[in-house]
């Protein structure tokens, strides 16, 4: 009867062990199932299957997962389990050999390989297209077809343009997207000699505004006009940021400002006070969050994507403007995925949604 | 000059009087309205309730001084209930005033519970380097994190040995005013190391999480001064959230009444064109 | 060739990093880390540039008596207790969080109030149901404004539940609409700063 009952605990813990899938050979995963409850578990480990075993470690009864990662890659071990409730301590089978491996592609990351193959197929494909065949068609964006004729008015008036270029650094996309269309802008102040300000949040972007400026005032035959200390770091600290940014708007009265980036709660606190200045404002930024306010507060506003797409449509070089023919060719094919996910979780057919599983 | 066309010319300067006084006459005439608790706040209230004692919970305070008014009512109330449910914090901030002010409430609310630093709670200070960051925490804890916030050794602490990976965490518990934050947490964490991780977040955000809640990347939500009332409501504390529920009902209202009003002037300004 | 190397920075690491992000294998993972670690060591040295950039402006107004020069000496008056008082007493000296929970809280604090007013004024302003889509807007708007605060669960028990719905599904669906096109837009923007074909940023518009 004894033995019975001890036959019985023994196969109570079904124990498993095996290389850890998508790692750097580092770790090997044990885990287990049991029929009944225990308080703890301990795992042991040796090289040989009838040699002795050392414990690498103890978890508590709730957990049924242990990853070893004291290991040599390549070596061959062999596991077991103890597990423990009270004084009654049951041992699992051994296990092995496993050995871990160097693994040298992610698979759990195919599907996302996939798409973003997929996604620049189709960008360069119509990049390619684009200088073939020249010009293509793009919508009109009135908020940039927009610019030219604020810069203008603030020249008429007299008066410097303000751009600000977000508060985010340059490791933010939006502030790239920012630099570029600031250096459109320098361009044509520069052209008309009109002063441009750029106060920045952040000394990275500073320092390549400065560049973006200066570049822009050099190619359109106008050195002279670039004032290195119009493009001036702030401070990093969003809210005094603003206070700033106010300041220059309340004593300087730009008659054209500019909100192009990454923007928070500063959106409305920036527009409001530019439109009691009586400034024409023209914005753009990626955050959903914030359109709502410049939408209702600024003259012009770039939606989202348009930010991205500002540089290539200003440019209208036919490279640039063909990969937002591919982008558009990738939103198809995202829509068509998301149907098909739809559909799949609708007729509970997993395999398709687990496929886009990025956790690790 | 009739009154329409008078109201239609009205100076900002009374819109921003009439808002004051709808702040401060309710702070100082309290009408103590009840507050309802809504699906995303249950959620935050119930992911905690639901994790065993002695876990782990990874509060982050991505907020600095001018978001304060709203998150740190918050970050009180849910450091109240990890204490009170013998819950772990372990704490940072991916904004250097954020982790002071974090600071300031976990060592208050820790000394009421009776907690042990190092023990209990332990604070790592601010962590920069955004999203970066988080992808090397991620992949290796201690890597990132051999100090806290006082520079002392982390394996010198029962709690910071105890903490080696992301698996060793229960929930992750953000604070957040903006980047590197919330959506910082969701992107590099959840998605790449599958925390759950519950958010609060200033009024403005809060919309655009409903898109992680619904897909469930994000477990719960306390979304501005309202959420942190209904998270005080639910763990039973009269705090600052509460307290401003007044001025906020009576803001919102006035808001109401101007958008009214200046629509009443538009169709006013149609017919007599 | 000024444009040229800093293109084949960009071309390299942004690739690198890319193609790691698929390779397990330590030698791959270690070097992007190391990659990221540059990065974050670039970061904390341009914190000087900004402090000297804003040090060398301030001083020159001073200097030149330029108008309003009296907030600079302020400010840099200010910028050197703080660092003093971070430097010699850390973080935590009395001195430190004396001014931080005494000035840079409650004036950011006040920065970020305005916005209850500029809300307001704004409302009053631009909400208004000039088409039909704006209309619906504005009704959404009300009922979301009304159906948050403690009023609006006392005038209809409803209300917080119809947010909600607003929330989850109208509001949701267009975020996530607005998302895919942004994510969508920066991809496409980083193949092209990746492939040297945007590179205005740098300053080289046009060869």
């Amino acid at each position: 009867m004894f033995l019975l009952l001890f036959i019985i605990n023994i196969y109570a813990i079904d124990l498993r062990a095996f290389d850890t899938p998508n790692d750097d050979g580092s770790g090997i995963t044990i885990n287990w199932q049991t029929y009944q409850n225990y308080q703890t578990f301990a795992i042991y480990r040796s090289t040989e299957p009838s040699g002795i075993f050392e414990k690498i470690g103890e978890v508590e009864g709730s957990e049924n997962r242990f990853l070893d990662t004291n290991i040599k890659t390549g070596q061959e071990y062999y596991y077991k389990l103890n597990a423990r409730q009270d004084t009654l301590i049951d041992s699992s089978r051994v296990v092995g050999p496993i050995k871990s491996q160097v693994q040298y592609f992610n698979t759990a990351r195919l599907p996302m390989a996939i798409c973003i193959i997929i996604l620049f197929a189709a960008i360069l494909f119509y990049i390619s297209q684009a200088k073939k065949r020249g010009r293509l068609f793009i919508r009109k964006i009135p908020a940039l077809n927009a610019v030219e004729e604020a810069i203008g008015r603030a020249t008429e008036m007299g008066k410097p343009v303000l751009y600000v270029p977000g508060i985010m650094d340059i490791d933010d996309p939006q502030t790239i997207a920012s630099m570029s269309i600031l250096s459109r802008v320098a361009e044509k102040t520069a052209e008309y000699g009109t002063p441009l300000y750029v106060p920045t949040s952040r000394s990275m972007a500073m320092t390549m505004a400065q560049q973006v400026v200066k570049e822009a005032a050099t190619r359109v035959g106008r050195p002279d006009w670039y004032n290195i200390d119009n493009i001036r770091y702030i401070t990093d600290d969003q809210f005094a940021y603003v206070s700033a940014v106010d300041g220059i708007m309340v004593r300087e009265k730009p008659a054209t400002n500019l909100y192009l980036g990454t923007f928070y709660a500063e959106s409305l606190i920036l527009a409001e006070t530019g439109h009691s200045t009586g400034a024409i404002q023209i914005a753009g930024t990626a955050m959903p969050d914030q359109l709502p306010f410049f939408v209702a507060a600024c003259d012009y506003t770039l939606l989202g994507e348009e930010l991205y797409a500002a540089s290539a449509y200003l440019s209208q070089e036919p490279v640039q403007l063909g990969s937002l023919k591919g982008q558009d060719l990738g939103k198809l094919i995202f829509i068509g995925v998301i149907i098909i996910g739809v559909l799949c979780q609708i007729f509970s057919y997993q395999f398709f949604i687990n496929l886009f599983n990025t956790i690790e | 000059m009739n009154l329409i066309e008078r109201l239609s010319k009205l100076d900002r300067r009374i819109i921003f009087l009439l808002v004051a006084l709808a702040v401060i006459i309710p702070m100082l005439v309290p009408l103590n309205l009840p507050v309802d608790i809504t699906k995303p706040v249950k959620n935050v209230y119930q992911k905690i309730e639901s994790l065993p004692e002695g876990s782990v919970v990874l509060i982050s305070t991505d907020y600095d001084p001018g978001s304060e008014a709203e998150l740190y009512p918050a970050t009180e109330a849910v450091i109240e209930h990890c204490f009170h449910k013998n819950l772990k914090i372990y704490m940072m901030g991916l904004w250097p005033a954020g982790s002071e002010l974090g600071n300031v409430a976990l060592n208050q609310i820790a000394q009421i519970y009776n907690k042990k630093y190092g023990e209990d709670y332990i604070n790592v200070g601010y962590r920069p380097g955004g999203a970066i960051m988080l992808l090397s925490l991620g992949r290796n804890f201690a890597d990132v994190i051999k100090v806290d916030y006082q520079g002392v050794p982390i394996d010198s602490f029962p709690l910071g040995k105890k903490v080696k990976s992301a698996k060793d965490l229960g929930l992750v518990m953000t604070f957040s005013a903006g980047d590197p934050g919330i959506l910082h947490w969701i992107i590099y964490f959840h998605a790449r190391y599958g925390i759950p991780i519950c958010g609060a977040t200033t009024a403005i955000m809060a919309p655009q999480q409903y898109a992680y809640l619904s897909s469930g990347q994000l477990v719960g939500l306390l979304g501005g001064l309202k959420g942190a009332a209904e998270y005080e409501t639910l763990v039973n504390k009269k705090g600052r959230g509460l307290r401003g529920m007044d001025a906020q009902s009576i803001v919102h209202l006035l808001l109401v009444g101007f958008i009214v009003l200046g629509n009443v002037i538009l169709v006013y300004q149609r017919r007599k064109k | 060739m000024k444009t040229i190397i800093p293109l084949i920075i960009v071309f390299a690491c942004g690739f690198y990093m890319l193609i790691t992000f698929f390779i397990p294998a330590r030698f791959a993972q270690a070097s992007s880390q190391t990659l990221q670690n540059w990065y974050l060591g670039v970061i904390a040295f341009f914190v000087f540039i900004g402090i000297f950039n804003l040090i060398r402006i301030n001083v020159d107004k001073i200097q030149r008596r330029l108008r309003d020069w009296q907030y600079s000496f302020i400010l840099l008056f200010f910028l050197g207790v703080m660092l003093g008082a971070g430097f010699i007493g850390g973080r935590d000296s009395r001195i430190f969080l004396y001014f931080f929970e005494n000035f840079q809280v409650p004036l950011g604090a006040t920065m970020f109030s305005l916005l209850a007013f500029f809300v307001a004024s704004a409302s009053f302003r631009a909400f208004r149901a000039k088409t039909p889509e704006a209309t619906l807007l504005l009704i959404a708007a009300v009922v979301v404004m009304i159906g948050r605060i403690p009023i609006g669960y006392l005038i209809w028990h409803g209300f917080p539940d119809l947010v909600e719905w607003i929330m989850q599904v109208p509001n949701t669906a267009a975020k996530r609409g607005i998302l895919f096109g942004i994510d969508l837009g920066l991809i496409s923007m980083a193949l092209r700063v990746l492939l040297g074909i945007e590179r205005s940023y740098m300053g080289g518009a046009r060869e």
